[in-house]
């Protein structure tokens, strides 16, 4: 019960930070392998806000959503145009400028941190001090910070998800999804679609880092496992699928910790990598993904 | 009168277009290998010598990531995993067999040609962002394997193993050897992107679809591809643990990838001498900016960035292209 619990816990923050990756493959068909970083540079900011500035941790949430939404416009800004304005022309060339642009981004910001901030942990102060704990029924025991936590991940996540569902501007999202060039002819911005998209995509990526800073603690690296665990998801559920990759979360959490428990704990991290590479093997488009058809 | 016959000269210019222009490539890259192999006599200290060494290393995993991800366009993050097979590899057998180095640099060949064979043969269906993905993977499971296998590798510890040339012998001597090695390999690259071959390899990055539609074994090329290149990178790091005398786990790491992706991307993707420019240039420079207490990686990452953003040549490439203009218009 213990294990399924945290497992479920876990699985919001990695929904959290999978449905920003899948989104941005939605949208461009790229995988954006510095999201890790995004997530990184969230820990970082609200690590860094509530010890400098001593205000409520409640309070430092928004700062970090608007630090994490600049970041995403700004990569999309800077790195990503030429992939829509040779949409057309570069043909298989965009996968691999989109891999070594976003992989060398990650490379750089990792390092940049580390260069900044040392190679040490900073650790941020919980939601709520960190030594209160709440006991559920009579068996669950945790810290009260992640049950807060893991509220605020799912109010953020059933928001995001009815956003994407119902909004009008979340309608637009889907079909530039699902057929760019139709969008266009409708009249959609596309360009504009994808900055929006690489928003969204940094402020919930960001927001998972800071919950789980005070867990965590803000280091350089540590983006690296998260992200690679929301590859795992976003293939698992289907690439580009938002219920596909909300569900993979969950399994993939709940599969973690029973792993952990069962198996090995030292091997726990691979995990995901065998399901990853399985994943691609049997059924490479995913649970609720299409196929992928070309032209 | 048919129309071949009316095309056969322009064709035949067409032709000799491309043979001059390969022939050029040649002339360069050679041009740059004498330099290099010139190049350490000048430079005395034991120290700088032993950053060179390394520099060929990363230089010849270069080459063989460039082969794969320059020329057939298949992306794998795995450059750094197959060096550390065959680091590992030559490693074990020498540490409980005490098999001599030559040998156990022979079996990285052949243990590196086998995993690269099954996974690219994993692979193949995959392309773009789900290859990189999957040998993303890949990497991070071979060196979790490596790392908490402790009875057998010794995990993060490593393992000690003896150097090529027994004793006190100059770093001269491992460089030279890298430089050989260099030699041949780039030398089989050549005949092989000049080959038939070749243009099946080239002709699956440029569109997979027409190419297979062409007539081309997609499935077996690319296989191929990816086996050749995981082999070089198995020698590479089968050499280099016998100069450096220790296997560890962290040359593994995905970071040790963006090093060797980085050399071939900023010298050059897809040309012949880009990765040996890379390699050979950007080493120095990381050990140079350290004194300075700037992480390499830093510096290393922006001009990855910058490089596939702005430059897309690299420096090999575009050194290649000014010159092919100046001699082609004036």
């Amino acid at each position: 019960m213990d294990i399924l619990i945290t497992g479920i816990m876990m699985g919001t923050f990695y929904a959290l930070l999978a449905l920003g990756l899948s989104l941005i493959f939605g949208i461009l068909k790229v995988v954006n392998f510095a999201h890790g970083e995004f997530f990184m540079i969230g820990a970082y900011a609200y690590a860094l806000i509530a010890l400098k500035l001593g205000i409520s941790p409640f309070l430092v949430l928004f700062p970090v959503i608007v630090i994490g939404m600049i970041v995403g416009v700004a990569v999309e800004r800077v790195l990503m145009r030429p992939l829509y304005e040779k949409y057309t022309e570069w043909g298989a060339m965009r996968d691999e400028y989109a891999i070594i642009v976003t992989f060398g981004l990650s490379l750089f910001l990792m390092n940049l941190a580390n260069q900044i901030f040392g190679p040490y942990p900073i650790s941020g102060p919980g939601l709520v001090p960190l030594r209160e704990r709440v006991t559920l029924g009579h068996m669950v025991m945790m810290s009260a910070h992640r049950i807060i936590a893991f509220g605020i991940g799912a109010g953020v996540l059933i928001a995001a998800y009815l956003f994407l569902r119902f909004a009008p501007s979340g309608k637009v999202i889907q079909a530039v999804s699902q057929n760019r060039f139709g969008a266009s002819i409708a009249g959609i911005n596309s360009s504009r679609v994808s900055m929006i998209v690489f928003g969204i995509s940094g402020t919930l990526a960001g927001l998972s880092g800071a919950l789980l800073c005070p867990i965590f603690s803000a280091e350089p690296f540590v983006g690296a496992l998260p992200a690679i665990k929301s590859f795992v998801i976003v293939v698992l559920g289907g690439m580009g699928s938002v219920p596909g990759s909300i569900l993979g979360a969950y399994l993939l959490g709940v599969l973690e910790q029973f792993g952990a428990v069962y198996i090995s704990y030292s091997y726990r991290d691979t995990f995901g990598f065998v399901i990853l590479i399985l994943v691609l093997l049997l059924r490479p488009q995913g649970i609720f993904g299409e196929k992928a058809r070309e032209v | 009168m048919n129309i071949g016959t009316q095309l056969k000269p322009y064709w035949e210019k067409g032709r000799r277009f491309v043979e001059e222009k390969r022939a050029l490539d040649l002339i360069l890259s050679s041009t740059i290998l004498l330099i290099v192999a010139v190049f350490p006599i000048f430079v005395v200290s034991a120290y700088w010598r032993g950053v060179l060494v390394v520099a060929l290393y990363y230089a010849l995993a270069a080459i063989g990531w460039n082969l794969l991800g320059g020329y057939t366009g298949q992306f794998s993050i795995a450059p750094a995993a197959f060096c550390l097979i065959g680091m590992y590899t030559s490693a074990l057998l020498g540490h409980y067999w005490n098999w001599p180095p030559y040998l156990g640099i022979l079996m990285s060949v052949v243990s590196t040609g086998i995993i690269g064979l099954l996974l690219g043969r994993i692979c193949l269906r995959l392309r773009g962002p789900y290859l990189a993905l999957t040998t993303l993977a890949f990497a991070e499971i071979v060196r979790s394997i490596i790392r908490f296998s402790y009875d057998i590798t010794r995990g993060d510890l490593g393992l000690s193993v003896p150097r090529l040339y027994g004793g006190e012998r100059s770093h001269l001597y491992y460089y030279y050897t890298f430089l050989l090695v260099i030699v041949l390999v780039q030398l089989l690259v050549y005949l092989l992107i000049k080959s038939r071959v070749g243009l099946y390899l080239q002709s699956i990055r440029d569109d997979e679809v027409a190419a297979s539609g062409r007539g081309v074994n997609v499935v077996w090329w690319k296989t191929f591809g990816f086996a050749l290149s995981s082999v070089i990178c198995g020698l590479a790091g089968g050499l280099f643990v016998h100069f450096i005398g220790l296997a560890s786990p962290e040359m593994g790491l995905v970071m040790q990838s963006g090093l060797i992706i980085g050399m071939a991307v900023i010298g050059g993707m897809g040309t012949l001498a880009g990765p040996l420019v890379g390699g050979l240039i950007l080493e120095p420079l990381s050990e140079y900016v350290r004194e300075f207490g700037v992480q390499h990686m830093v510096i290393f990452a922006f001009l990855i960035i910058i490089v596939i953003r702005f430059w897309r040549a690299g420096l090999y490439g575009s050194f290649k292209n000014i010159l092919e203009r100046r001699i082609y218009n004036g």
